[in-house]
């Protein structure tokens, strides 16, 4: 049965790991413009993955705030904006090439261990690139992961009901999109705080999801169109 | 001067790469709920990285009249749903990036001219088969332009499907990124030579 709802913007990459064998008995494809608070009432928790669509993030905002308050769990990465989340990202030049030319000094410098997410990853497996940082939080929130300049990576708040842990890691995108190998030990990871659940094996691709003319979980007509 | 509509679904930076210029002049066309796109006024419609392919899947006959009116279509992303005509995009992990090596097959509109293959096989910080993804099955009688390591469609022209044209990536990013630093013997230039053969194409058409 599918646990996680990854709300989905069209966005090959997304596609790639909701569909992936490894992911999709556990993560359903909730389309952004088809979100409604009865479509995500049977799911644990949501991923607002990378390359999300920012402005119906913003118009779908009380849906996301009444599943936090009936004490699910949100996991949002890469950008947002204060319109929906009332926090304050900033945008920096990605390094996404630190570990071929310094690889002691990767994006991330510290690391809070005692977080499900992170308890049993090595440091590789929890840091590859950022997209920005926090510079300012909602109150009452626990800063998890800093870069060297002490700026905030990854933070997390129950402030709303359920856990709404944020970070400006990609980690569902790039492991769409296959490039960078190590994920699996992420998204398991994150899988499993999110559900209970640990998916196993390796990310494998089915080529019967390609070229498809009906997206799982998607409505025909999309909500558009 | 070309007009292009830009599609967006609310991702910030599309305006890095596609700026209006003596050129080409852009609009965005923005996803949102009961999208209809009129495509009558534009010469090209731009699937940029990072596009929703579900919305296009859902207005796929649109972009078909606009091609068969005689328009052009660049998308460069991974088009998971079957709404370029004639073209598949499959996504593959079965080759680390590391053994990735791009070579040109054959370039009939010169869009490669001036272009440095060896920027596109290994970036400015030194890393291999970072641009494309998975790869295409292209259409019968469609251009195959760039081919990688095992021979598979990385870049394809297809003029034979529709009564317009078709620059398909395997998902690697295109545009005039200059502004991010891209030098232009690389993507920026492959770019603009495309913009330059629909310039070319538009007045020979018009």
């Amino acid at each position: 049965m599918k646990r996680i709802g990854l709300i989905f913007n069209g966005v090959w990459s997304q596609y790639a790991v909701a569909t992936a064998p490894k992911y999709r008995e556990l993560y359903d494809l909730v389309y952004i413009h088809e979100l409604t608070s009865e479509r995500i009432a049977s799911l644990d928790a949501l991923v607002i993955p990378f390359q999300s669509n920012q402005p119906a993030l913003e118009a779908r905002k009380n849906i996301l705030y009444g599943f936090l308050a009936a004490g699910k769990k949100i996991a949002v990465f890469g950008d947002s904006t204060p319109l929906w989340l009332d926090a304050q990202w900033e945008d920096r030049p990605v390094n996404n090439y630190w570990w071929v030319k310094t690889p002691d000094q990767p994006p991330i410098a510290h690391t809070d261990r005692t977080h499900p997410v992170f308890a049993g990853l090595a440091p590789r497996h929890a840091c590859w690139h950022i997209h920005g940082v926090y510079t300012r939080l909602p109150e009452n929130s626990r800063v998890i992961q800093r870069n060297a300049e002490q700026e905030i990576v990854t933070w997390e708040t129950e402030r709303y009901g359920g856990a709404l842990f944020v970070s400006t890691l990609d980690p569902m995108v790039e492991h769409g999109i296959q490039q960078i190998r190590h994920l699996d030990h992420f998204v398991d990871s994150l899988t499993t705080w999110l559900c209970g659940e640990t998916p196993t094996g390796l990310f494998t691709i089915d080529r019967a999801a390609y070229g498809v003319r009906t997206v799982p979980g998607v409505a025909a007509g999309a909500g558009v169109g | 001067m070309l007009r292009a509509a830009l599609i967006s679904n609310g991702l910030s930076g599309l305006d890095h790469a596609y700026t209006s210029n003596e050129r080409i002049a852009y609009r965005v066309e923005t996803i949102a709920p009961g999208w209809s796109p009129d495509f009558s006024s534009d010469d090209l419609v731009i699937a940029p990285n990072g596009t929703d392919h579900v919305a296009l899947l859902a207005v796929r006959d649109h972009v078909r009249t606009f091609l068969d009116d005689g328009g052009a279509l660049a998308c460069c992303c991974g088009w998971f749903t079957d709404w370029v005509p004639g073209n598949r995009w499959v996504h593959d992990n079965a080759h680390p990036t590391r053994e990735v090596e791009l070579r040109l097959a054959s370039d009939r509109h010169g869009l490669f001219a001036g272009v440095d293959l060896g920027k596109l096989n290994v970036d400015r910080h030194g890393i291999r088969g970072w641009w494309a993804c998975g790869y295409i099955e292209p259409a019968p009688g469609a251009e195959v332009v760039l081919v990688d390591t095992w021979g598979r469609a990385i870049v394809v022209v297809d003029e034979v499907s529709t009564g317009g044209f078709q620059l398909l990536t395997a998902s690697g990013p295109l545009g005039d990124y200059r502004r991010d630093g891209d030098t232009d013997d690389g993507l920026a230039r492959v770019y603009r030579n495309f913009l330059a053969h629909l310039n070319q194409r538009k007045l020979v058409t018009a």
